[in-house]
């Protein structure tokens, strides 16, 4: 059978035992404001971004949006929702999904990702299935890069998360960049 | 065919090699500014690669270890030793859940191991998601690019074959129009899928958890709607711990195409409720590739794509010249492993440029490999005799100083007078396509005696 063939053609073919680097974390440190480059980056991969007091998150996202009808709010911030989910819906019941509102875990400034786990989206498939995506997102809750944001989340319950990066995006077309690929057309991060 | 017939056939249309020419280098530009912002580039470098070779020392109790973990967290691990195993475990998984409808984000593996084919003469349909391989998989072609999938086709083209496909007007090629009537389309396929099968880019063996990285979020779209998802990996794809994740995501993005991360990094480590999660681990050619001490750093690719878009040949030959999987310069030092005598042209398609190894992020020195290719290659595959002749009289006239000195009097002065129609005849490969040089009169050992007194 394959498992015991391939364990043991690798036993007899790998080189002698190297050692695992130590990872100087130090050495990547930057004394710069996380907010300005965590701004900056969102803009740069394509996403929207606004600090707001935490009172007008839903008028800033009935302005932004107008016309979404079908709306699941996760956030507490926001009473905008008209269609409640939770663990037992069926992802497909979402596919007309005008705008999503969730919590984001943090954000990370030199990509301008924010972590987003089944935690906050309860559905999996719901900032993705989307058409627009609205991510809430306390400014406190920022790190500079992708070792710190893996220190963040070293503990927890692991089922599902995600590193989202701007909206849905693609190239693939004479490397003409395209906003709304499969994914959700568009990312506001509201920072309160 | 060899790379150079493939790539002489590429050549025919111009316009296209100095698009295709063009747009890699601007997608390398975008590498080098992404790398460029990032404080300790280089020690990411060093400390990827280091990971990486760590985990090919210890390669088994690592997958030991990711398969407990997965294991435990709800996750059935398969093992194939081939690509026919591979395809045959998915097919039986299919057939366990009466899954009639497949749909599939970006895995280069699952190229490799031909399951389109076998899934399609089951019966089942198969829909490639990304947008890139859905363009060649309406085309009935291959991927010319591992990231940039269709970078070998115009936007016309494009429009033409939706047109035929899909129904949609005619745009002259307009991208936005295009894409999002894939949209519109691919949705209708996520939505009725009974499995979704995707790659995998990075495996941890400390939590049995896999990530995906995607830009356009098909993966998600199809894992998390299906019933059942599936995810084939090669047993390189390990990596120890998932801090080290922070390593390599920085590298990844910004190597492929120059953003600071992909879109979607998204991390499965248990099924959601009620549903199914398999991860098929393959090796089909791999351990072989571990025993052989010069290549075996070949393995740790991630999978970028850097060399290929800062490759001179690949850029002006195209993907499809390589006949491979893996294209470019890591798949002329991959290739040749899997089947010598056909892919045995593969490691001459370079200039040796060292490019290549410059940009990588796990650091393979792919130009030495692609060097110790040739030499294997000569020995054990039969050369061209005309090819085989001139090394042979070059080797002799490199040996004698005088005689080297004499060919360069001789190469000058024929250079100098004879008739252009015989210099740019077809016996001088380097005369196609360009002037060459002015003739000066002496050598640079000459030049050089002369200059120094002054």
């Amino acid at each position: 059978m394959g498992r015991d063939s391939i364990l043991k053609a690798i036993k007899q073919h790998k080189p002698d035992l190297l050692p695992l680097p130590e990872i100087d974390g130090a050495r990547f440190d930057d004394d710069v404001n996380l907010l300005d480059i965590f701004k900056h980056n969102v803009t740069l991969v394509g996403g929207s971004i606004k600090e707001i007091d935490k009172t007008l998150i839903d008028q800033e996202i009935k302005k932004q949006f107008p016309d979404a009808k079908s709306i699941v709010a996760l956030a507490e911030a926001s009473s905008l929702g008209t269609i409640s989910v939770n663990k037992q819906t069926n992802p497909h019941d979402l596919a007309t999904i005008d705008l999503a509102i969730v919590n984001g875990a943090f954000g990370v400034a030199e990509n301008g990702a924010v972590w987003i786990s089944e935690k906050e989206s309860i559905v999996r498939v719901l900032p993705f299935i989307t058409n627009d995506l609205v991510v809430i997102l306390s400014k406190e809750q920022l790190y500079l890069h992708m070792l710190n944001a893996y220190d963040a989340i070293s503990t927890r319950d692991r089922s599902f998360g995600v590193f989202i990066s701007g909206p849905s995006k693609t190239a693939d077309i004479e490397q003409c960049l395209v906003i709304g690929a499969q994914g959700a057309m568009s990312l506001t991060i509201l920072l309160v | 065919m060899s790379h150079a017939e493939k790539a002489t056939i590429f050549n025919k249309n111009e316009a296209k090699v100095n698009w295709h020419d063009k747009a890699l280098w601007y997608v390398r530009e975008k590498r080098d500014n992404a790398a460029h912002n990032v404080k300790e580039w280089e020690y990411l470098r060093d400390l990827a690669s280091a990971i990486k070779a760590n985990v090919l020392s210890d390669l088994d109790t690592y997958l030991v270890e990711f398969e407990a973990n997965a294991l435990k967290n709800g996750i059935k691990i398969h093992w194939a030793s081939d690509a026919e195993e591979h395809n045959a475990i998915i097919g039986k998984i299919l057939d366990d859940n009466n899954a009639e409808k497949v749909v599939k984000s970006k895995s280069m593996l699952t190229e490799e191991c031909h399951l389109n084919p076998y899934l399609e003469a089951k019966g089942i349909e198969v829909v490639d998601t990304d947008l890139g391989e859905y363009i060649v998989q309406i085309a009935k072609e291959t991927p010319s690019h591992i990231v940039l999938p269709a970078i070998h086709k115009t936007k016309e083209e494009v429009d033409e074959l939706f047109q035929e496909h899909l129904g949609t007007k005619p745009s002259n090629g307009n991208p936005e129009y295009l894409t999002n009537e894939a949209r519109k389309h691919l949705r209708g396929k996520f939505l009725k899928a009974d499995v979704a099968i995707t790659g995998v880019n990075f495996a941890i063996a400390d939590t049995g958890g896999i990530v995906v990285c995607t830009n356009e979020g098909n993966a998600d779209m199809g894992s998390h709607l299906a019933n059942v998802h599936i995810a084939s990996m090669g047993i390189e794809k390990i990596i120890p711990k998932e801090a080290h994740l922070g390593i390599f995501l920085r590298l990844l993005a910004r190597s492929a195409t120059g953003q600071p991360i992909t879109t979607y990094s998204s991390h499965f480590n248990k099924p959601a409720e009620g549903k199914e999660m398999h991860i098929v681990i393959v090796d089909n050619g791999r351990t072989e590739q571990l025993s052989r001490e010069d290549f075996r750093a070949s393995l740790h690719c991630i999978r970028c794509g850097a060399c290929m878009n800062t490759c001179p040949i690949y850029r002006r030959s195209g993907g499809h010249s390589y006949e491979a999987t893996i294209p470019g310069p890591i798949g002329s030092i991959l290739s040749p492993g899997k089947d010598l005598t056909k892919h045995s042209s593969l490691p001459f398609a370079s200039t040796l440029c060292g490019s290549c190894s410059n940009v990588c992020p796990v650091k393979i020195n792919i130009h030495e490999q692609l060097y110790k290719w040739r030499q294997i290659i000569v020995k054990d595959v039969k050369q061209p005799i005309v090819k085989k002749s001139i090394l042979k009289i070059a080797g002799s006239v490199l040996a004698k100083p005088k005689l080297y000195d004499f060919a360069g009097k001789s190469a000058r002065f024929m250079l100098k007078y004879t008739p252009r129609f015989m210099i740019y005849s077809k016996l001088n490969a380097w005369g196609k396509a360009r002037e060459l040089p002015e003739i000066k009169n002496e050598n640079f050992d000459q030049w050089y005696k002369i200059n120094r007194k002054k």
